[in-house]
Parts: structure tokens; sequence; C-alpha cells
């Protein structure tokens, strides 16, 4: 057998899952977006269910909520996490035990995460009993609106605690990879400690800050049970939408659940690439 | 110009119980060239990083002029580094890691863009500001470290081993123009180095620095006449180490008597001296002849290497080629070792 043979196949069985799964499936949600099901005797394709979809209301006011959870998270916990990596890479004592209590939360289930942050933050939770036994508001109920908030501050709360390290460790392997000399050079040319950073080391770090946080925009855009879970009923994030429309009774909504499915996965990747473009400007400036 | 003085700078890493550098002192003058001349690993570029202020001293204290600077951040001491591997920014053009150092200072753009391209022609670099490090040979890639250093008029430059990445040919170009950058511009300069000759040909000064601590700092060719100790002898390539005794002028070795200089020391020691300084010679009549025995004779092109026996000791000695063309292993030849060559150094 060919070395050719060998390898078409040796990845046959992968890209059979592949193909049939995520192709298969792309073609299949196309095809009833555009309003084609036979079953249930959609047999002329249109733009119908997308035209629904671009002139409901919630829609848009969905995208700007799911928007804003996915930005901002991407935004807090990339800054967060350089900042956790700038500390990480020096040596200190205790330095391996804090090494392993940062990347910790990795091996814990999103769900799990979110079931914690609905513990401690929400109106009966743990931080609003302790806030009203401390005499710092009258009662719980008074403690400030975090779960199923319209700002959806516990679901970023929740991302953000979730993706920290995850983009942290990215981080720190790339500036354990790039070590301090450039950062050296910078300060003996006359930069300061600040300039050094913005200048020198956070330019050699973009290619990993933008590949780690652009995963993370593209999970933070596109997932369902965290703002199933912590988020307000209206307006909805646009996955909590998509699969409303999808479970809806009426067979005939489930055009515009795939018409949103798919806006969802092209809007996730025009901002990424608006994202890309705009980051490394701005960084390289 | 700027006087630069290294007082007692000793550096002992976290963790580790033996220091990188011991006591270091030395003093280099307004405008002079000095190196630092040593082993991997024997503190050198320790050295360099405390006089940038990239690495804080254990101990000890480094002045500009008289002042202390260990106070001053990096940024505030006008000393620049270039490393040795260049460390170009690599996502920017050649004239912005040029005027990198300008644009710090809040220098104006028109400025920078003057000095930079002033710069760039003096380096020898002209019209490459546009591209981009990865574009570059590694001579233009050390010349622009050394425009992006020079640029911002340090008050002393230090250079972590200059022209190690280069080939040898790019070598000897590149230390032309670091010499006469360096006199031209008149900075104090300090620069690092394994090899023996780099620092013999650039430096006014050389510290020899071995296992972390100072041996000897002298000009070159000190070195090679009046080595401190065996170690310092041997770095610097001496191989004939006789053990004896000196006195009234002469040194007293397994083999008989040997004239010494005026200015040599007394009492048992160590005679060396350097292989090229023995002459073969047919007359027994000048002074320091001997009488020894050809062991081994590798021709190397424009020079032989012969070792001789005398007695239980072995010589070693450079030649032309052409005075010992005729001589075959096992004659006996006479070698003749001038006085002004020998020296004693302590046991």
């Amino acid at each position: 057998m060919s070395d050719r043979i060998r390898i078409v196949v040796l990845l046959f069985p992968a890209m059979l899952i592949i193909v049939v799964l995520f192709f298969g499936g792309l073609v299949v949600g196309l095809m009833r977006s555009f309003n084609y099901m036979p079953v249930i005797g959609l047999t002329e394709p249109n733009l119908q269910a997308y035209w629904s979809v671009f002139t409901d209301q919630e829609f848009f006011l969905s995208f700007l909520l799911t928007f804003h959870i996915a930005f901002t998270s991407t935004v807090i916990s990339s800054v967060l996490a350089i900042g956790a990596a700038l500390l990480l890479r020096r040596r200190f004592v205790g330095r391996a035990l804090v090494n392993f209590l940062f990347q910790l939360n990795l091996t814990v289930p999103h769900l799990v995460g979110a079931i914690g942050i609905l513990y401690l933050f929400s109106q009966s939770g743990s931080f609003a009993r302790l806030a009203a036994e401390w005499g710092m508001i009258a009662g719980p109920a008074d403690f400030p609106e975090l779960i199923f908030d319209p700002y959806a501050i516990g679901i970023i709360i929740q991302y953000v605690w979730k993706e920290i390290p995850f983009i942290g460790l990215i981080v720190l392997a790339n500036m354990q990879s790039i070590g301090e000399d450039y950062e050296s050079v910078a300060r003996s040319l006359g930069a300061t400690r600040w300039q050094a950073f913005r200048y020198v080391l956070l330019p050699l770090l973009l290619p990993g800050v933008l590949s780690a946080s652009v995963m993370v925009f593209a999970f933070t855009f596109g997932a369902y049970e965290i703002p199933a879970l912590l988020g307000a009923n209206f307006p909805a994030a646009l996955p909590v939408l998509a699969y409303r429309k999808y479970t809806d009774v009426d067979l005939a909504a489930r055009p515009e659940a795939m018409a949103m499915a798919i806006v969802i996965a092209l809007l996730s990747a025009v901002m990424i690439v608006i994202y890309l473009r705009y980051s490394r400007r701005r960084i390289r400036d | 110009m700027t006087h630069v003085s290294i007082q007692s700078l000793t550096k002992t890493y976290p963790g580790s119980s033996e220091p990188s550098l011991d006591n270091l002192s030395l003093e280099i003058a307004s405008g002079e060239l000095a190196a630092l001349l040593g082993p991997s690993g024997c503190g050198k570029t320790t050295t360099m990083k405390m006089i940038a202020g990239l690495l804080e001293p254990t101990s000890g204290d480094v002045t500009f002029d008289g002042r202390s600077v260990l106070r001053d951040k990096p940024e505030h001491r006008g000393v620049v580094m270039v490393f040795q591997n260049y460390l170009l920014f690599p996502y920017m053009s050649v004239a912005e890691n040029v005027g990198f150092g300008l644009k710090m200072r809040k220098v104006n753009k028109v400025e920078i863009d003057n000095r930079v391209n002033d710069m760039l022609a003096l380096v020898k670099l002209p019209g490459l500001g546009k591209r981009k490090p990865s574009e570059l040979s590694g001579g233009q890639q050390q010349r622009v470290a050394l425009a992006r250093a020079l640029i911002v008029q340090p008050k002393v430059l230090l250079l972590d081993e200059p022209l190690s990445n280069l080939d040898a040919h790019l070598r000897f170009e590149m230390r032309d123009l670091i010499r006469s950058l360096q006199q031209e511009m008149g900075i104090t300069t300090l620069f690092v180095t394994h090899d023996q000759e780099e620092a013999v040909v650039l430096a006014d000064k050389v510290a020899l620095i071995l296992d972390g601590r100072m041996k000897q700092y002298d000009s070159p060719d000190v070195f090679y006449k009046r080595p401190v100790d065996k170690a310092t002898a041997r770095f610097f390539g001496g191989q004939n180490f006789l053990n004896g005794n000196a006195t009234n002028g002469q040194f007293k070795t397994s083999f008989g008597v040997l004239d010494l200089p005026i200015d040599c020391r007394r009492g048992t020691g160590t005679l060396t001296f350097r292989p090229e300084n023995i002459c073969v010679t047919g007359k027994t009549t000048e002074t320091n002849t001997i009488n020894a025995q050809l062991v081994e004779k590798i021709y190397l092109g424009t020079q032989t290497r012969l070792k001789l026996a005398v007695g239980t000791e072995f010589i070693h000695a450079v030649v032309n080629p052409a005075e010992v063309e005729n001589l075959e292993q096992g004659q006996r030849v006479n070698i003749a070792i001038p006085p002004e060559s020998l020296w004693v150094l302590t046991s």
C-alpha cells in the first residue's frame, strides 16, 4: 500500500465524521434556513426566514446583548489574563501553588461554575445574605441584580472566571518563550516599564493573545448553556433565542431558528475578522 | 564622556550559594573601550546587566563620574546595552527600530526621521529603513542594533558578544566599524567576549574574568608578557610552564639555569614564556640556549608547532615553517628563549 493511500485510509474515519456531522448538518441547516423543509410541505426555497429574523426587534436586541456578553467577557478576560501572566512569570515564594490555583478552574465544567455563580451572586445567594447580615443592605432583596439581569453581569462574571486561566496560560507560555531580554533592550533604550510593555512586550504577545481571545469570543458568542442558566428572559442571548425557536411547537418556526443559527455563525466570523484587524492596528501603532 | 567605576560588584542569584560575580572592581576611563573577557557563564553578562540597571547587585557599587547610579532606573542611566542576538523588534521596520529610543523620549517625528537617516548612513545601511529585520543579513542586523543604541547618544555603551554571531569576513568589518564609531563618538564602551583575540584587537584594556572573579585588568599586551597566574597565561594561549626558583636574575629549572629580565619576581615560582618567542637556532652562543629533542612537528600552514623535550620537561614552540623545514622528529636542536620573554608566576 503506497503512503498516499495509507494516509487516506487512516484519515477516512475522522474525515467521515467531520463531513457527515459538520458539513451534513450545515447543508441541512442551510436548506431549512432557506425555507426548504419538504417534511412539512415547504418545497420552494426562499429568504423568508432571513427576512423574519432581520425584521424581528427581539433578534436585534438579542444580537446587541450577545455581542456585549462576548466582547466584554473577552476584553476583561484578556486584560486580567495578561496581568496575571505578568505576575506569574516573576519569581516569588509560593509561585508553584499560585500557579496551580490559577489553573484549577480549567477543570471545572461551565455548568458547575454557573451554579456556583448563582449561589454566590444571586439576590438569594451567599453574598446577598452576607451583605444583609453585615448591615450593608436592608435585606438580601436589596442586593444588586447580578443574575438574570439585563446587562448580563452574572454571565460575564462566569465567562471571565472561566476564561482568565485559559488565556492566561497561553499568554504565560508565550511570555516565557519571548523572555525578558526584549524588554531589557527597550528599558536600556529609555523606555519606562509601561512603555516597554506597551511598545515591545504587548506586540510580541499579540499573536498568542489574539488567537486565545478569538477562541473565547467565538465561544461566548455562540454558547447556549450559561446565558440559558444565568441570563434574563428578555432579551435572551442569540443561541437561547435560536434554541427557543427550534423547540417551538410550531414546526414552521424551525426555518427561522436555522436562519438565526446561520446568522450567528456569520456574524461571529465577521466580528472576529473586525476584531483581529482592529486589535492588530491598535496595538502596533 | 563618562568615567565608569565598578567597585566590589558582587551578584549571587537567589537559591545559589556561589556568587555568579565575586567582588569585581575596575575603572573605565572616559571614552575608553574596555573588554570583559572570560568563558561562558563566568559572570560577564551579569556584570553588564548590573551596569545597565537591569539586574540589582547583591553588593558593590557602580559610579559614573563619581556618582552612584545604582538607584537610577535603567531608562535614566544613559546606558545602552546591545545584546548578543541583536534583539531587533521583529514587528518594526529598521527605521522604527533605530528610532525607538528617540520615540520613547518623545522626540518629534521629523527629528526622529532625520536622525534615523543619519544614523543608518553612519552604519552604512542607507535606504534600508523600510525593511523588516527578518529581511536583513546577520551583519546588517548587528549594524541596526548598533545604530539603535548609538542614536540615543548614551553615556556608556555595553556590547554583549558583539561579533560572536558573525562569520569571519563580517567580523573584521564589524570590528573596524565598532572601533571607528566608538572613537568618533567618544562613548565609554564595555564589551564582553569569550574570544581573547577579539578582546585584544578591539579593546584599550581587558578584564579577564574566570569563575566569577577578575584575574587581571590590563592593556592587552600585558596579558601576553606579564600574566598574573597560570590560568591567565593559559587563557591567552600560554603552554610553557616550568617550576623552579628565581634568584639573582636567574631561574633554576630541572634542566639548567635561564637568565631573567630585571623586573621579574624572585623566589619559588613557575616560569612561563610564549611559544612564539622561542627561536630555533643553530648557535649555542645566544643567551638562554637549550638543546632539546624534537618530539612532534605539526604544520599549520602559516606556522609550525613544535613539541620539544628537555630532560623531563616539554617545551612548546610556534615558529615560521621555513625555519624548521628540514627538521625531523627525533632530531636534536638548539632553541633560544630571549630573557625579556620570560616571566615568573606565583606557584
